[in-house]
């Protein structure tokens, strides 16, 4: 992949550039575990934010196949609970489930993709962004309009199962504010072959259409910079449901949903003297959901039609004050309310606000840099009582202390060490509390605690430049929120008793050799992860001490990627070792190991002027492979799809 | 029955004779069977039903029978077994979510035919058909009706001939319907409405009579919320099973009589698990099933003419799932996978839906062995 080439080069900007400029300023105090950051008008083969993610150590991608499916992040086997997703330092979030679907996020518009496992630590973020068990954060480009005011890049992806996958993408810039307009289309039918118990069928009824329409406003204003995104997405897709034996008279499913999600954020910062800092964000959001399983074409289907209205308000101030030199301390406030409406029966439509607060401190000097924060989280809970059935439940408040210290050393020129110390709640989600005869309004927040380390080190032999990263660490979770049935299978309930201890190591080797010149590079990376995450909740039952579901002990993957003029290759092979679908870890459950390989290959034409063409394909699942990543959804075989994208 | 009355079999010949499992004591049990099968009903979505059955007199436990003795049918058993019953030389499983009716060998297990049934879930028969409870609505354009309204449409019973083992004919009947029981020319259906869907949000209360000869529902009896499954003694008492609606009206056991069948009469509160051998109601309940948590204690009793008596079997730390009668003192219980948590300190145990369950034999109200199942191990048929 071409971005992995950039990976390098974006993580040496680390120095001061500034003699003047206070060095907690510009300094992080850990860096992100995984980053991937574009040059401006570097064509991204990846559509979308889960893509890149896949290749990050630790992450795995729950991925329920095709375009239109599901896809969550898990990190060192944090559930996606647990895992902050945030574009430009504001949570995207979802209180009904707690999970963002990465999958609708596309890499357009953005100029960097990380991934932290310590707390990031830098000057002015929102409270949100301490109170996270692992972070992936999505950095808006920053456009150059270098040779005039205005640049337009259109590009086309299209190829198997129906794909067709328009972007526009319109920068502006007027006086001393810049304007960028996006627009993307994807529409694929999701027809792919799959194995049925020996026979070869196409998944039906997993297509997708969408839409997203974003434009991004950033400029100046009393001396400081604002920033203002509005964002809409729609789209409308079947779930195709798990393979199981199915009467060859009906369908697997029928189910659609639609969504249409629309938001607008933005901040404005300021310094107001040397030392003095302060952020201002805020966001609303207003997401709708029509879920319909389609009794009347399926007949096996449960006869549901559902809809769901979820809205948030959200602002943010951050203060940062610089004591001295390398050391600084920050206040972050965040307000933030939730709501939930919807026409299921019994349904107790939840209010939630949440306050969330971090006083934090850095000290940054170039060898030795630390950071510490405490952070709370108070939510108040309201759901209406006379819908509430049999519940004599009573509204809650929950809160949390949330600390965390990192340090970095850089004690010789080669060689990094970060080491973090951090625990973590995450809040019961609406459908863990109030899902009818189900939900249990008592929970707790979950905890997780972690500590890690990451240990780097470069090198340069001859033209060869080395880096080198081992990432060990220990998780623990605790009062983990589990599905429990009661006295009857009708009636379950959510209880805080899971605990899942984690010892894992994450190792990435990359070797870059510059072919003679700047723009003739070839990069090869290594990737391991070891993950060795026990169910440890009931005592003395036969699933005590073994592999919770879904995680490998073993994973990793080689990437290659080549530069050559306007030639770029990139190859990527992901190894995933064997798991199981549950904490029973027999035979019956075993999901067997996989490896994929995906290889793109781009040209680019200069086409007169400041205009360029580029031209290139992508294969993903080269060789064809059957596998599931998650159990009874088969992912799709090899697929080409053919990238054009044309800048003026 | 004494203990030590052992009938004597023959070994009947039978392809599944070389199927291998786990030997258990059935030394002093007084039968007159051949086989007990469990039905291990899986977790939706997973595909994981299963068919075990002890042999007898071998005392041979043997798992998921039916995948060993049809490897070609793909998917095995399918997804989410919710009912078995015998019939001529036939067992009749119901495969809720595979939307399949497997018809197999009593003797070998093997597959007979599969047929279609939309989200079957219970079985009965008279001499010429089996009876299939459906929660699908009638307005299937399979079938080609009408849309009329599918945010909650009534349920079913198909109509499958024994012979040809085609479906000819289906009718409506009340919300979700779970139980059926067939006595003296009139079936039984016990109507849940468990999906308690809008406009009413509400379960479910009737019992629907159908008059087999003509095939059409001929009355409807009020009994009370959620029905669950129903019996008949072969005296003409028809036993019916609610679950209650989980807050304030409890799980339990009525009964229409013989003599005054549309007045139903209350038996017994706290049902959870239930069957019937000969003219007998086994039951298991717990008087805690309210309770939020999940550490309860279940107790069993007996009905018979519509009089309860206290049943010994000794279910502590046990999560009952399904009952299985071979005789009044040769009880099976299927039981679900047991997990424990701690909460304040102490140790609660609860049930598990996801993992192996087991099957516990009661001699005498004892326990004489336990053996792993399938995932939930829900429903027995003895023949």
């Amino acid at each position: 992949m071409v971005s992995v080439c950039c990976s390098l080069w974006a993580q040496q900007t680390d120095t001061l550039v500034e003699a003047r400029v206070f060095s907690y300023k510009v300094l992080p105090v850990v860096k992100a575990s995984e980053q991937v950051a574009f040059l401006p008008g570097q064509v991204k083969p990846s559509a979308q934010v889960s893509e890149l993610l896949r290749r990050f150590t630790g992450v795995q991608v729950k991925d329920y196949g095709g375009v239109g499916g599901l896809k969550t992040v898990n990190v060192r086997s944090l559930g996606s609970e647990h895992v902050g997703v945030f574009l430009d330092g504001i949570q995207i979030d979802n209180a009904q489930n707690m999970q963002v679907d990465l999958g609708r996020f596309s890499v357009d518009g953005l100029g960097a993709v990380s991934l932290y496992n310590a707390v990031k630590t830098q000057r002015l973020q929102t409270a949100k962004e301490y109170v996270s068990g692992a972070a992936v954060h999505l950095i808006s480009e920053e456009p150059l309009l270098l040779w005039s005011d205005s640049a337009f890049k259109v590009r086309f992806r299209g190829g198997s199962f129906g794909t067709v996958n328009p972007s526009f993408q319109w920068n502006r810039r007027i006086g001393g504010t810049l304007l960028r307009v996006g627009a993307e289309f994807l529409s694929s039918n999701g027809k792919y072959k799959y194995d049925y118990f020996g026979t070869p069928l196409t998944r039906e009824n997993g297509d997708i259409t969408s839409l997203r329409l974003d434009s991004r406003l950033s400029g100046n204003l009393m001396g400081g910079k604002w920033s203002l995104l509005l964002y809409g997405y729609g789209s409308e897709r079947g779930f195709p449901g798990p393979v199981i034996r199915r009467s060859e008279e009906f369908p697997f499913s029928a189910e659609r949903q639609a969504d249409r999600d629309l938001f607008a954020q933005g901040g404005w910062t300021k310094d107001w003297t040397d030392r003095y800092s302060s952020a201002v964000k805020f966001k609303y959001s207003n997401n709708y959901t029509h879920y319909n399983t389609h009794p009347e074409k399926n007949p096996m289907a449960l006869p549901y039609n559902l809809h769901y209205r979820q809205q948030s308000t959200y602002v943010s101030l951050a203060q940062s004050l610089g004591l001295c030199d390398p050391w600084s301390v920050d206040l972050s406030t965040d307000l933030q309310r939730n709501s939930l409406d919807s026409d299921v029966g019994q349904f107790v439509k939840p209010r939630r606000t949440v306050f969330t607060g971090a006083l934090a401190t850095l000290l940054t000097w170039e060898r030795f840099r630390a950071a510490a924060h405490i952070a709370y989280m108070g939510a108040w809970d309201f759901f209406d009582q006379k819908n509430a059935g049999g519940w004599t439940r009573e509204n809650k408040f929950r809160d949390a202390w949330m600390p965390s210290v990192s340090l970095f050393v850089r004690p010789i020129s080669w060689l990094e060490v970060d080491a973090f110390a951090k625990r973590t709640y995450r809040l019961p989600s609406f459908n863990d509390l109030y899902y009818s005869l189900m939900g249990n309004s008592a929970l707790l927040p979950e905890t997780a605690a972690q500590v890690g380390a990451d240990i780097r080190i470069s090198a340069r032999t001859g033209a060869l430049e080395w880096q080198a990263r081992l990432s060990p660490y220990y998780n623990h979770i605790d009062q983990k929120i589990v599905a429990i049935p009661t006295a009857s299978q009708f009636r379950w309930t959510m209880l805080n008793i899971g605990k899942v201890d984690v010892t894992g190591l994450d190792a990435k080797l990359q070797v870059g050799r510059d072919l003679g010149f700047a723009d003739r590079r070839a990069e090869l990376t290594l990737r391991y992860t070891f993950q060795q995450a026990l169910d440890h909740s009931s005592p003395g039952s036969f699933t005590w001490g073994n592999q919770v579901p879904y995680i490998p002990l073993h994973s990793g993957g080689v990437d290659l990627s080549v530069l050559w003029e306007r030639w770029s290759f990139s190859w990527d092979t992901t190894v995933t070792g064997e798991r199981w679908s549950r904490s029973a870890n027999t035979d019956d459950y075993r999901i067997a190991p996989w490896s994929i390989s995906d290889a793109t290959l781009m040209n680019k034409f200069l086409t007169g002027g400041v205009s360029e063409l580029s031209v290139g394909i992508t294969l993903n699942n080269i060789f064809n492979q059957s596998y599931q990543v998650v159990q009874g959804y088969p992912m799709p075989g090899t697929i080409l799809l053919l990238i054009l994208e044309y800048n003026w | 029955m004494g203990a030590c009355q052992k009938i004597d079999q023959h070994e009947i010949p039978s392809k599944d004779n070389g199927l291998t499992g786990i030997m258990v004591n059935v030394d002093n049990f007084a039968y007159e069977a051949n086989k007990v099968f469990l039905l291990n009903e899986g977790s939706m979505g997973s595909n994981n039903a299963t068919l075990d059955f002890l042999r007898l007199p071998a005392g041979l436990y043997i798992t998921d029978a039916f995948g060993k003795m049809n490897p070609s049918v793909g998917g095995g058993l399918g997804d989410v077994g919710n009912d078995i019953a015998v019939i001529n030389n036939e067992l009749w499983i119901v495969v809720n979510n595979s939307g399949l009716v497997e018809v197999v060998s009593r003797d070998d297990e093997t597959e007979i035919k599969a047929i279609s049934v939309p989200t079957p879930r219970n079985i009965a028969f008279d001499a010429n058909y089996a009876y299939v409870t459906s929660w699908a609505g009638a307005f299937s354009k399979y079938e080609g009706y009408d849309l009329v309204d599918y945010s909650n449409p009534k349920g079913q019973v198909y109509r499958i001939n024994l012979k040809t083992k085609e479906v000819d004919g289906h009718i409506e009947v009340g919300y979700q319907p779970e139980g059926i029981a067939y006595y003296n020319g009139k079936l039984y259906v016990a109507n849940s409405g468990g999906l308690t869907l809008p406009p009413t949000y509400s379960y479910d209360n009737t019992v629907s009579i159908i008059d087999a000869a003509s095939f059409t529902v001929t009355k409807e009896v009020e009994v009370q919320v959620n029905l669950n499954d129903v019996y008949s003694d072969g005296k003409g008492n028809i036993y019916l099973t609610t679950m209650g609606n989980y807050w304030d009206v409890h799980s339990g056991l009525y009964m229409l009589s013989a003599a005054n069948p549309d007045s139903p009469v209350h038996v017994a509160d706290y049902v959870s698990v239930s069957t019937i051998n000969g003219d007998t109601v086994y039951c298991i309940g717990t008087e805690t099933e309210f309770e939020w948590g999940t550490d309860h204690s279940y107790s069993s009793f007996t009905v018979k003419n519509g009089v309860k008596t206290a049943l010994s079997l000794n279910l502590t730390h046990t999560t009952p799932y399904s009952i299985g009668v071979l005789n009044e003192n040769t009880i099976f219980v299927g039981e679900l996978a047991l997990s424990s948590y701690e909460d304040e300190g102490q140790t609660k145990w609860s049930s598990d839906y996801f993992n192996p369950g087991t099957v516990t034999c009661y001699w005498h109200g004892n326990k004489l062995w336990t053996v792993q199942a399938g995932v939930c191990p829900g429903h027995f048929a003895i023949y």
